[in-house]
């Protein structure tokens, strides 16, 4: 189950971040996503230790925590997707596919002239959408 | 795939556009309209750039982003590619396209057509028309992490070429 996704600007300024938890740790699961984007610099900055292909937007699983997993995306624009799960055998393709949901949904997000870039993105549309991918992936891995 | 668009519909809108601006909401400061167009510009290629760059590895390098505005930028938007690239290396690139879209159903006034003064104005009014795609190409590169500043020029209708300086 996914518990938490972020996007995160190219100033690491947070655009969006939504849990799906029940329990009031909100805050524990942010905490999770900022200490992330000092993963995600290192990879992005040392891109030798990285095992898939270079420059690739998907950065892979940043970190396993004891009972999270952490993998990010970066996009050509360097937006950072973040997203936290609580499966801890994930397969790569669901993740990938997930994230390629994700920014689809971002994009059409930024597209809305009433937009502002660089602000936080408060459309409902993209929440719903959100929602949407963040339940079709707890299914896929299920299946 | 992406939704398609009646092309003469852009072309009206943004000719009608272009005239507004220079003619009804800043007649006279030809300046001000410009950067005006010059800023809708920036904010459509800032928001086509996301979408095009979906799905394709970060780019390394400034040449690398500038020639995916020749080849697939330009083709989804123009649906043809940039026909010449020169760089000097040094952070200027020159885009030709020997027929510009936009500049290739444009003809100049045929009473503007002899004259010094009369070349001037055409040149002028084309030259506003140029503004939209140079706030275009801006806005895509910079939301790609590259500020610059791009200019146009028409050497001979419908041919132009965009000159991008990428600022240090």
């Amino acid at each position: 189950m996914i518990v938490c996704v972020a996007v995160v600007g190219h100033q690491n300024n947070p655009l969006y971040i939504q849990s799906f938890t029940e329990a009031d740790d909100a805050l524990k699961l942010h905490h999770i996503v900022h200490c992330s984007l000092d993963v995600i610099d290192e990879r992005v900055n040392n891109p030798k230790k990285s095992g898939p292909l270079l420059n690739e937007t998907f950065l892979g699983l940043l970190y396993p925590t004891e009972n999270y997993k952490v993998y990010g995306y970066l996009t050509n624009t360097k937006v950072k997707f973040i997203l936290v799960t609580t499966d801890l055998d994930v397969k790569d393709a669901d993740v990938r596919n997930f994230f390629r949901r994700f920014h689809a949904a971002y994009g059409d997000a930024v597209s809305n002239p009433f937009h502002v870039p660089g602000k936080k993105i408060t459309s409902r549309t993209f929440a719903e959408s959100v929602s949407t991918i963040v339940k079709a992936f707890g299914l896929s891995s299920a299946g | 795939m992406g939704r398609e668009v009646s092309e003469s519909c852009i072309d009206s809108l943004v000719t009608e556009m272009v005239f507004s601006f220079c003619n009804r909401f800043y007649a006279d400061k030809s300046d001000l309209a410009a950067r005006r167009i010059e800023a809708i510009g920036y904010q459509v290629g800032h928001q086509l750039s996301e979408r095009y760059t979906m799905e394709r590895p970060r780019f390394s390098d400034h040449l690398e982003a500038i020639k995916f505005i020749c080849k697939d930028f330009w083709s989804e938007v123009f649906k043809k590619q940039i026909d010449n690239l020169k760089t000097n290396h040094r952070g200027t690139f020159v885009l030709q396209d020997n027929r510009f879209r936009w500049l290739s159903r444009m003809s100049v006034e045929p009473s503007l057509e002899t004259g010094q003064e009369g070349e001037n104005k055409a040149t002028e009014a084309m030259s506003m028309h140029l503004y939209f795609p140079c706030g275009i190409i801006r806005g895509a590169l910079s939301n790609l992490g590259i500020p610059c500043a791009v200019s146009a020029d028409i050497s001979n209708l419908p041919a132009c070429s965009f000159v991008i300086r990428i600022k240090a």
